[in-house]
């Protein structure tokens, strides 16, 4: 069983594609167009590491959180890239899902052109430290409940 | 197995929470009636947390990854102290590592605990006749383990099927779920064995740490 699915927003920045040149021909004046595409990729991974392969993705935009605006699935190393609709600003939500276990990331789309996603999660030495923790709490409840009664 | 947040529609959630509450009230009712109801608190506090960090183990089945839930391992030792212990365990795996969730903890509790509490009770067919049969003990043991990582894989996928989101292609994902499915047989086969080393462990060392299951 796979554990819960993170997601490792690999990189949302934007990739400026295309550069779109115009020139009139006819007089001295040059006019330049440009237009910066952003290119969404997510990367899915299960916690164990193994990539979300063949996972379904949802991308829903922000004024319709209910319709998605585009389904597909992750290729064999878990990722997964879409170009948003840059007229459509606002919090788009992707969803990525596999045999009941997957997650939602909130990506920022216009507007300032900052992304966001989900961190990583905890360095592994945090993961340890915790669980150390919840353990030695589970250990120190034992040991009350079982001193000698006086 | 573990279901994480945003995957069931509210009422399944809240449908889950409810079951989970009536089957912890029913445990505690029953801890409650014994003679002396702190007395395998100290077991059931260590086996929880065995089950938290249980789920870490994973084990590669091809092409898949599983990890131990030893829910019928719980249920077996620790009788009706299986089902709170379980919703510990999940709480704390919720909160800190988001492995599952707070709105499925009712659900996730159902899909884990309800099958423990079948462990304990084909656990407990040693009873009738010698109690201490060693090839009861193992093959009881054995059951309990397996079974119980098996009927929580059928909750899993029941409560699965019965709420695919319309956006989903649901062709794909019920393979996917078949397949998560078939990579938790070879589980069961190592859960049962597990339950039965400890069981006859048990058994041998300090046969009386079963006497209130």
């Amino acid at each position: 069983m796979h554990t819960k699915a993170k997601f490792i927003i690999g990189l949302a920045t934007l990739l400026a594609l295309h550069l779109m040149l115009s020139m009139p021909i006819h007089a001295h004046g040059v006019r330049i167009h440009h237009t910066v595409d952003v290119v969404v990729e997510i990367t899915a991974a299960y916690d164990s590491g193994e990539p979300m392969a063949g996972a379904q993705v949802s991308v829903y935009a922000p004024d319709d959180p209910s319709t998605p605006w585009l389904t597909g699935v992750c290729d064999d190393e878990g990722r997964f890239s879409f170009a948003p609709d840059v007229s459509r600003p606002g919090t788009w939500t992707v969803r990525v899902r596999q045999a009941g276990h997957g997650d939602i990331v909130y990506i920022s789309v216009g507007g300032s052109s900052d992304t966001s996603g989900r961190a990583s999660g905890y360095a592994p030495l945090q993961i340890v430290l915790m669980a150390v923790c919840v353990v030695w709490g589970s250990v120190g409840t034992a040991l009350y409940f079982s001193r000698r009664r006086r | 197995m573990h279901i994480p947040d945003g995957i069931l529609p509210v009422p399944v959630s809240a449908g889950g929470y409810a079951v989970a509450a009536a089957a912890t009230w029913y445990s505690l009712r029953k801890i409650n009636q014994k003679e002396n109801p702190r007395e395998d608190v100290p077991k059931a506090a260590l086996l929880t947390a065995a089950f938290f960090v249980a789920s870490w183990i994973h084990i590669p089945v091809p092409p898949a990854s599983v990890h131990l839930v030893l829910n019928g391992l719980l249920g077996a030792v620790l009788g009706y102290f299986a089902f709170p212990a379980i919703v510990i365990g999940l709480f704390f795996q919720a909160v800190m590592f988001q492995h599952g969730g707070l709105t499925t903890l009712g659900a996730n509790a159902v899909i884990m605990g309800l099958p423990a509490l079948a462990a304990h009770y084909i656990f407990r067919l040693r009873n009738l006749g010698d109690r201490w049969n060693r090839t009861k003990v193992a093959v009881l043991g054995f059951l309990s383990g397996s079974l119980a990582v098996g009927i929580s894989v059928a909750i899993f996928i029941a409560v699965l099927l019965t709420n695919l989101p319309s956006q989903l292609d649901a062709p794909t994902e019920m393979t996917a779920i078949y397949a998560l499915a078939i990579a938790h047989l070879p589980l069961m086969g190592i859960e049962g064995v597990i339950t039965t080393m400890l069981v006859l462990f048990i058994r041998r060392v300090r046969p009386t740490i079963l006497d209130g299951v």
